[in-house]
């Protein structure tokens, strides 16, 4: 008999469960309803985490495989786990959030199951067939390739925030499976773990990005004190990280991160394709530039053609007033 | 202490033309260059070589003839060989089958105690390949490492982001593989001298026959991948409505502001 | 002028082009000559902005019948305040005229209205397969009919040598408002004194150019960077010498001092990677296919080696060229704010080590110091002053004077290729015999009689 399982792996992230999760399985619902299959979920993780909220998303069954050892951000453990599970579930199609996670963990486990793998995909639909048609941007997000994988499991990582979580509905009934798991050592040794420190662009709801247009290190502070008003963080262009203005962990395009705020306001950014593909898919641009030629207006729901050294100041004035109202 | 470097040509980004009216992407007028994430793993494994006496590189990659170019290139920057594995069965490979090639032609050679690769390339973007390989040879690789802190004849110690997003030390048995961001060094000018003889070095070929007793053709190319691109699409531009507001910043903040005050921001 | 000539113009250009209010006409004042050194710009002065050479010269000929004074804007990117008014004057703005009219791949000839710059041909000629255009002073914000009056040079011109060998023709406006062609997509032409190359070079005094018929080049598809860093200056100049001698042509050979490049480049977040020596060149070399460039490369790296370089480094990626251009080019902000004067010196090649030596001794006897910046393989230095306490020092004339005499004592030019305009008419008389501005004076007469355009200017 066919098994038409679309497993999602769960994230757990030092054992509080990843967004992501939830929005594969939102997406994998809707899969589920086309090729007439079922919606599960695997969690690889430490005790106590509590994954009847995988249920009440709609992942039914949920495979918890609990274990002290996968506290570690060590590869090869979960690799191994996962796979041995994988072998013994069958799912027909596995999804990934390509988070860091996905990214060094769905290679592996697609080679040692000698599977297809497609990564980064942003929209997954179901062929005639019942096979799932997998949608993924290549050469800097200029094309969309459709891919089919004609082995199983179908397995894919999915950007995070491409999907809305599934709905949660705590009336959903909780089957929650434990699994054993199948190896609890690598060769790996974990010296040391701690915090990355900085800002994450990647979180943020607002962001305010600076580019070529501002001179000197220390006018960003405009783009700053906006941002910090506005309640957001901010962003640089690949230019001013080249030009060791700022560091690169806080670039966004193609070489940096990939954001997605609800708002995004790009300040004396032109807009080349490398930038473009970091943001475009952002809920509302706003693009200030003194060129109203600056191919970034393409892409803006709002544009100001004007000097940002005059307009800066003049938002965020606004914006505290509007704050303290 | 041998190492191996992973490296991919591909095309100049900047230069590549895409056709949306027939779904094609133009690479003629892009010239070819090795991707710039190898680079930075090509300069580690130079560092490396300079640190220690007894470090002997060698740079791999999979692609047309002409992608002996790139190994030459990865000479005068400082590698000792390069090998180009090429071979029209080898065509149409999606990562999958690219890895299970890779990973046959390592295995061929033997005796690498590290393999280094960079954390993407820039055409294909799905950094796939380094896990793969690594879990083809069945070796444990670390990704997004930006500093190498100690080589040894048995291990190797590296800072990477982990899993999860934290910032991890950690000590792996060789042989290891080891994916490096753009962060772990800046590559350097390769000198005149090397560039002049790298372009009468040897470059090693091997094919699917020097390779007949660890890899099948049905591994491998088209043929051996799993996955199929059924079409590609150059999706129509985002259209967005784009008010624009020429030096009228009271009319501006206005629109601004009701952005904010309709996603509840404010 | 008067409200009635504000009303003429705008009769000939349309309301909306011309710009009266200070705030509009305060952009159209300077060029990039430093502030502690550029003329006074009379801030009365107007702009129009004409569509077409038509319209230039209704402007000349109203400005001619009432005796009012005018002068050309380009890109605004010279070094000699060539157009910056110094009386009242009608600012003639190119910017409307800047269509490419034609790409003529058969004679390889571009024809181009005027106030085409030097970026938008560039984007042109990348659209058909294999074409380029050599001179490149820097900023690419140049206008064509600027780069042709001024005679502009840079990098480059080591091989492909400057604008004014590359241009056949021009249109022009007399400074009576008669429009006249001179030259055509023509290789050989000897009817007469060649009117064409006289005004180029002229600075915007002659006439008004608002066509410029260009020699177009097939692209060179390779190219690298080669860093050659020498111990000792004197080797490096050597070196370049010998290069030159070889017949390799390199497209440019720069020199910087250390400091400039190690300095710039931090400056800029990068790193000079030749940690080596005292004296780095920078050559740039470009062929059509690899086979000729690496033979150059050969034959120019054991020249370096003969000459005693320490090991030379090369980019080929165009990143890594685009780099080490920038590095090379951003040079002037990093020392900006040291300096009240800048220099454009050239000698025969040959006297550069002696001629800079010179140079270093004189500003050491001043007890200060120079930056130098040379296009080498060309003989063409920039050099500086620098303030004192931040100003400019009580002995700026004498100093200048002293550096002159030595340009003079190897027969050299106060100026290879930023001009006289409006900064340098002194210095000039120190150059140049009475006979020869005699006979300048005299040329300016049979084209301006009334001196109308441009004044002081050059003369």
């Amino acid at each position: 008999m066919k098994n038409n399982e679309i497993l999602v792996l769960a994230e757990q992230n030092y054992g509080k469960i990843h967004p992501v999760t939830y929005e594969l399985i939102g997406k994998g619902s809707e899969l589920a309803a086309k090729t007439g299959g079922f919606v599960s979920c695997l969690l690889v993780g430490p005790s106590g985490i509590p994954c009847e909220e995988l249920c009440y998303r709609g992942a039914s069954p949920v495979y918890y495989m609990e274990a002290h050892c996968f506290e570690n951000a060590d590869e090869m453990l979960f690799k191994e786990n996962i796979v041995s599970a994988l072998k013994d579930i069958h799912p027909q199609m596995v999804l990934i959030g390509a988070t860091t996670f996905g990214r060094s963990l769905a290679p592996r486990i697609a080679g040692a199951l000698n599977t297809g793998l497609t990564a980064d995909c942003t929209d997954l639909q179901v062929d005639e067939d019942g096979r799932i048609i997998q949608i993924r941007p290549a050469f800097s997000d200029n094309i969309l390739a459709h891919i089919k994988t004609v082995t199983d499991p179908q397995m894919a990582t999915i950007r995070y925030k491409e999907f809305n979580e599934a709905d949660r509905d705590t009336t959903r009934s909780v089957d929650i499976r434990k699994l054993t798991p199948a190896c609890t050592v690598s060769g790996i040794e974990i010296l040391s773990t701690q915090e990355l420190g900085g800002v994450d662009v990647t979180k943020a709801d607002v962001i305010v990005a600076a580019g070529r247009g501002f001179k000197k290190k220390e006018d960003l502070v405009l783009a700053e004190d906006l941002a910090k008003t506005l309640g957001g963080v901010m962003a640089a262009s690949r230019a001013l990280v080249d030009a060791g203005m700022v560091s690169s962990q806080i670039q966004v395009g193609y070489s940096g991160h990939r954001v997605k705020p609800k708002i995004y306001i790009a300040c004396g950014i032109s807009g080349a394709p490398q930038h473009l593909a970091g943001m475009k898919e952002s809920g509302t641009i706003i693009a200030i530039n003194s060129d109203p030629s600056a191919p970034i207006f393409k892409v803006a729901d709002i544009g100001y053609v004007g000097d940002l050294y005059e307009i800066l100041p003049m938002l965020t004035e606004r914006f505290r007033k509007e704050r303290t109202k | 202490m041998k190492i191996l470097v992973l490296i991919k040509e591909v095309p100049d980004m900047q230069k590549v033309e895409f056709d949306s009216e027939r779904g094609r992407v133009n690479r003629a007028n892009a010239p070819a260059e090795i991707n710039p994430f190898d680079e930075n793993a090509l300069e580690t494994a130079c560092e490396l070589k300079k640190a220690r006496e007894d470090v002997d590189v060698t740079a791999l990659t999979m692609g047309p003839p002409r992608a002996e170019g790139s190994l030459r290139i990865a000479y005068a920057r400082g590698a000792d060989h390069g090998i180009l594995l090429t071979d029209a069965k080898f065509g149409g490979a999606d990562t999958c089958a690219t890895s299970k090639t890779l990973a046959a032609a390592i295995r061929k050679k033997g005796g690498y105690d590290l393999i280094l690769c960079g954390e993407k390339s820039v055409d294909g973007d799905t950094a796939q390949v380094g896990a793969e390989v690594a879990e083809f040879l069945g070796i444990p690789h670390c990704y997004y490492v930006e500093k190498i802190d100690k080589l040894t004849s048995g291990h190797i110690e590296v800072t990477a982001e982990d899993l999860w997003g934290m910032k991890q030390t950690r000590r792996m048995p060789l042989p290891a593989l080891v994916s490096v961001t753009k962060n772990i060094t800046t590559p350097k000018l390769p000198t005149v001298r090397r560039r002049l003889e790298s372009r009468e070095i040897e470059i090693e070929r091997m094919n699917l026959s020097s390779l007949e007793d660890i890899l099948t053709p049905e591994e491998t190319g088209a043929k051996g991948s799993p996955t199929k691109v059924n079409k590609v699409v150059i999706p129509p531009e985002v259209k967005r409505e784009s008010v624009v507001f020429r030096e009228e910043p009271d009319g501006f903040m206005d629109a601004l502001a009701s952005v904010f005050l309709e996603k509840g921001l404010v | 002028m008067t409200v009635s000539d504000y009303k003429a113009l705008k009769e000939i250009v349309g309301e909306e082009y011309v710009l009266t209010d200070l705030e509009q006409t305060g952009a159209y004042m300077y060029d990039e000559v430093e502030k502690a050194f550029r003329p006074d710009a009379a801030l009365d002065s107007i702009v129009v902005k004409p569509a077409d050479t038509a319209e230039i010269s209704s402007i000349v000929k109203y400005a001619d019948t009432h005796d009012i004074p005018f002068l050309v804007r380009g890109g605004g990117t010279g070094l000699a305040g060539g157009c910056t008014p110094v009386v009242e004057s009608i600012i003639i703005s190119m910017e409307r005229l800047n269509r490419i009219i034609e790409i003529d791949d058969k004679n390889m000839v571009a024809v181009l209205e005027s106030g085409v710059t030097l970026m938008q041909l560039l984007e042109e000629l990348e659209k058909y397969d294999g074409l380029s255009f050599p001179v490149h002073p820097g900023d690419e914000g140049a206008q064509m009919g600027g780069m042709a009056v001024t005679n502009a040079g840079g990098a480059r011109a080591v091989r492909h040598g400057v604008m004014r060998k590359h241009i056949m023709g021009i249109e022009v406006v007399l400074p009576n408002g008669e429009i006249l062609e001179l030259g055509g997509k023509l290789i050989k032409n000897n009817a007469g004194y060649n009117l064409c190359q006289l005004i180029l070079g002229s600075e915007g005094t002659l006439a008004i150019v608002t066509k410029v018929i260009l020699k177009i080049y097939p692209k060179d598809n390779y190219s690298c960077t080669i860093v050659a860093p020498f111990e000792r200056f004197r080797d490096a100049c050597d070196a370049v010498t010998d290069i030159l001698k070889s017949g390799t042509l390199p497209l440019a050979v720069e020199y910087m001092d250390k400091r400039l490049f190690t300095g710039t480049a931090e400056m800029l977040g990068l790193e000079w990677q030749a940690k080596d020596g005292n004296a780095d060149l920078m050559i740039i070399l470009s062929e059509q296919t690899e086979d000729r460039l690496f033979d150059a490369v050969r034959v120019i790296n054991d020249i370096c080696e003969k000459h005693d370089c320490y090991e030379t480094l090369i980019a080929e990626k165009k990143a890594e060229q685009d780099e080490l251009l920038l590095i090379r080019s951003e040079h002037y902000n990093f020392i900006v704010n040291d300096i009240c004067d800048s220099f454009d010196y050239a000698v025969p090649v040959s006297c550069i080590p002696a001629f800079i030596s010179d140079l270093k001794a004189l500003a050491a006897s001043y007890n200060t110091g120079n930056n130098i910046v040379a296009h080498i393989a060309d003989g063409n230095v920039h050099g500086d002053m620098w303030y004192v306490d931040g100003k400019t020092p009580e002995y700026a004339d004498e100093y200048k004077r002293k550096m002159y005499d030595l340009v003079f004592k190897y027969n050299g030019t106060i100026t290879g290729e930023h001009g006289i305009g409006k900064i340098r008419r002194e210095d000039l008389k120190l150059q140049l015999s009475e006979t020869e501005l005699s006979l300048m004076r005299g040329i300016k007469n049979v084209f301006d009689p009334k001196g109308l355009l441009n004044p002081g200017t050059v003369l």
